[in-house]
């Protein structure tokens, strides 16, 4: 039975790479410091995989053909797919085993993701391993939510499948230590009239409840208030499958900070509980 | 749609003109035919003139408008290399629009 034995998550935006003296230094370097420090505690904790929830900004999936949920289940992904990010391309190991356990395991559980065994994945996964430094270190199982492209999965869904998938996880036989990494939001505006505003008082809401910790006051935030906070904190699915994915640790905040001249608010943190997640 | 959408699903100009941002952006020789000649390579998408034009002029609050996905947007902004202050204000003055709509509902 394999051991969750990390859950992160961090906010991604391509501005990090392509911009990043759009922002002071000091927030600069605290930021991609942060990014360090979950690194660290990522090679720590060891895992021999890493499951990634994020989103496919409309490259490998477009509106002929988009999945609210799909499993990448191959052994290496090329990123990033986008041929204007500021940064090397990597070839990431990809865990096929485990894509296909949970590929498998989610259709034997009520739930129906697509699969896909050819992701180019952009920088929604690879910002944050690369900016963790950890980019080349471990072995990934990405989900990708739809979060760019109505109609969207609800907020309820991506939390119903955290619990899945960390139930899925720990009874997974083929490995002995696995880890999770979400990665969006958590407010921000892309290509809106409101790019560049972050809604300071959504976002530290919404980290004060997945602190708290009181499920339904969480998704019904999320639900009720995720049009105040731009269509980029759409990608706060990602953050709630993590919750599930979580059980009962303790979500903490390690870093938060109102970025506009990044276009987004920027967070990180992790959940944390001393009997292990 | 009022909130962080223009639509609650794709309207098919929507679709048509997001296709040819997604293309452009993922194929690069497509990339290479749109720069060379935007108008030739729009030629046999049955979009409207207007719509084709958007796309041309880079008219970025014309193709929000049309609920093109923002995604593909921001994509259409970098790999362009359009100036980012010319990006944020030509979203910037559809506000009066937008303010407009939610008046009159």
């Amino acid at each position: 039975m394999a051991e969750i034995v990390g859950v992160f998550a961090t906010s991604h935006t391509p501005v990090m790479l392509n911009f990043p003296d759009a922002i002071g230094q000091q927030d600069r370097e605290a930021i991609f410091a942060a990014f360090q420090a979950i690194g660290h505690q990522l090679i720590e904790a060891d895992p021999q995989a890493v499951v990634v929830i994020s989103d496919d900004h409309i490259h490998n999936f477009f509106l002929d053909n988009l999945p609210a949920f799909c499993i990448g289940t191959t052994d290496s992904y090329l990123a990033p797919v986008e041929h204007w990010l500021k940064v090397e391309k990597h070839v990431l190991k990809g865990d096929k085993a485990l894509g296909a356990f949970l590929l498998t395991e989610a259709l034997e559980n009520g739930f129906d993701p697509a699969f896909s065994m050819d992701l180019t994945l952009d920088h929604g996964v690879l910002t944050p391993l690369h900016l963790a430094g950890v980019a080349d270190r471990v072995s990934v199982v990405p989900i990708l939510i739809n979060c760019v492209q109505p109609p969207l999965p609800t907020m309820r869904r991506a939390y119903q499948w955290g619990r899945f998938l960390g139930d899925a996880l720990r009874r997974y036989e083929g490995l002995e230590r696995v880890a999770i990494l979400a990665t969006g939001g958590i407010s921000h505006d892309i290509s809106t009239p409101r790019m560049g505003m972050v809604n300071e008082a959504f976002d530290r809401e919404f980290l004060r409840l997945l602190q708290q910790s009181d499920i339904e006051r969480l998704l019904n935030y999320a639900t009720d208030h995720v049009d105040e906070a731009g269509n980029g904190a759409e990608e706060i699915r990602t953050w709630l499958m993590a919750h599930g994915a979580a059980g009962q640790a303790v979500f903490q905040t390690h870093y938060y900070q109102a970025m506009p001249a990044w276009y987004t608010g920027i967070a990180l943190g992790s959940w944390a509980s001393r009997g292990g997640l | 749609m009022s909130g962080n959408w223009r639509h609650p699903i794709p309207t098919p100009d929507c679709y048509l003109m997001s296709r040819v941002l997604y293309d452009i952006h993922h194929q690069s020789s497509h990339l290479q035919r749109y720069v060379a000649d935007p108008d030739d390579y729009m030629k046999d998408i049955p979009l409207k003139p207007e719509l084709k034009a958007a796309i041309r002029d880079n008219n970025i609050g014309v193709m929000y408008l049309e609920g093109v996905n923002p995604l593909l947007l921001r994509a259409h902004c970098l790999g362009l290399r359009i100036p980012e202050g010319d990006f944020v204000a030509s979203l910037r003055a559809i506000e009066p629009m937008l303010a407009s709509e939610a008046q009159n509902g």
